[in-house]
């Protein structure tokens, strides 16, 4: 099989071999794929310094069995300049890429939104909204959608000034707010703004603990790495 | 292949060096035996001697046979200088290349979280107790213009900062000889950015 010029972001790179590269990509109607490009390391490489998250670019590949042979690449507009912090929110999403996404499971609604975040973590805005809702829908991509307007069950609409534990696999339950045993609460507007994808900053801390909690629930006992670029050292 | 085991097992061992296929070592290995006895015995002492007595540096991770490493031993250079480096390799380049007269640290990888290797990996904690123990004037960063790299050097800044460390890294741009149309766009955004007044 061929595939010509998909639009595509590189996650991961890693060494093969001599001179050549394996390759995740995040291409927009395949999925994520894994490619080997020849001789890309080598000093005279067609593709020297291209090969790099975060560069948006067409990528063209032959594919037989899982992993696909990387044809040509072609950069197609100036990078996001992702420094700092924004670059580790970056290195964030690629690691929750290549974490939840099954290989040539395609999604290009997310896709989408994974070029807007790199956009808006470019742009100097305040990272917790975009990296909330990204995660949002990654989780949905999945196969996890969270519920967040009503309670399973009951179908009880979540009240906005109401405390909820929010059960993963499942979804909000309310508590009364003083009850707290060491669970997650969260305020039913944060689960309405998280729904909404409205998310003002009263929000960022309840949103992040449960994310969070979200996604430590579903990959199991291999935690994210890339959290502990955040770390003070 | 044949019925000389050690023969096969010499070839079979050459292949372990970078770039040497199966026909490389078979003409390495018969080349050593045909016409180079005297090279092969000494570079079986010196290949044995360097892997047992060759270790790391204990000041600066570079790689050396004593307990400090020449450069780190030298009185004459300039203490208050410390480049931060990925690997022994790319001391090698600056040295060459450069009259660099301060010190190093050697990584010896870079933060690279979707290989798993975060701080705790990288051994971050041994720079750390360094810049606390004994702060240098300047802190020079120099990993590779890698995604891995940049978010290396970021920490390492936050790193410097909390001992309020002077900090500075290595330029980027169009490298030397070559021409703006045949260099990458992100290279030129770069050089473009970082553009340096001239004095008139």
């Amino acid at each position: 099989m061929r595939f010509d010029l998909e639009p595509a972001y590189i996650l991961h790179t890693r060494s093969y071999r001599e001179s050549s590269l394996i390759l995740e990509a995040f291409s927009r109607e395949q999925g994520r794929v894994a490619l080997v490009a020849r001789g890309a390391r080598g000093s005279r490489s067609r593709w020297k310094n291209m090969l790099q998250p975060f560069r948006p670019l067409l990528l063209s590949w032959s594919q037989r069995g899982e992993m696909g042979t990387l044809t040509a690449a072609d950069q197609v507009a100036a990078p996001p300049s992702l420094m700092a912090e924004p670059l580790f929110c970056g290195i964030y999403a690629n690691e929750l890429l290549m974490r939840f996404l099954q290989r040539s499971d395609p999604h290009p609604g997310l896709f989408d939104r994974y070029r807007d975040l790199l956009g808006e973590l470019a742009g100097g805005r305040a990272p917790q909204a975009p990296l909330r809702l990204f995660e949002k829908h990654l989780l949905e991509a999945a196969g996890f959608g969270l519920l967040l307007d009503r309670e399973p069950g009951s179908g009880e609409p979540v009240e906005a000034d109401a405390w909820y534990q929010y059960v993963p696999e499942s979804g909000p339950q309310k508590r009364a707010a003083s009850g707290s045993d060491g669970d997650l609460l969260v305020s039913g507007s944060a689960l309405l703004a998280l729904q909404s994808g409205v998310i003002a900053p009263r929000h960022h801390r309840e949103l992040k603990g449960l994310m969070r909690h979200l996604i430590a629930h579903y990959l199991g006992d291999r935690p994210l790495k890339s959290q502990s670029l955040f770390y003070e050292s | 292949m044949s019925q000389e085991p050690l023969l096969d097992q010499f070839i079979e061992s050459l292949r372990c060096l970078p770039g040497v296929g199966p026909k490389s070592a078979q003409r390495m290995a018969l080349h050593l035996l045909e016409r180079d006895r005297n090279g092969g015995r000494h570079l079986a002492t010196v290949l044995e001697a360097a892997m047992e007595r060759i270790g790391r540096c204990s000041r600066c991770r570079n790689l050396t046979e004593q307990e400090t490493c020449a450069i780190c031993a030298n009185d004459q250079r300039d203490r208050s200088l410390l480049c931060i480096v990925e690997s022994p390799s790319d001391v090698i380049a600056i040295e060459h290349a450069t009259g660099y007269q301060g010190q190093y640290f050697v990584l010896m990888g870079r933060l690279s979280p979707l290989d798993g290797i975060g701080p705790a990996e990288l051994g971050l904690d041994a720079l750390a107790d360094r810049l606390a123990g004994q702060p240098p004037g300047e802190m020079i960063i120099a990993t590779n213009p890698t995604v891995e790299g940049e978010a290396t050097a970021f920490y390492l800044q936050r790193m410097a900062r909390k001992h309020d460390i002077p900090i500075s890294r290595i330029a980027h741009g169009v490298p030397l000889g070559g021409e703006l149309e045949f260099t990458d766009q992100s290279t030129i955004a770069h050089a473009f950015s970082s553009r340096q007044r001239v004095e008139s």
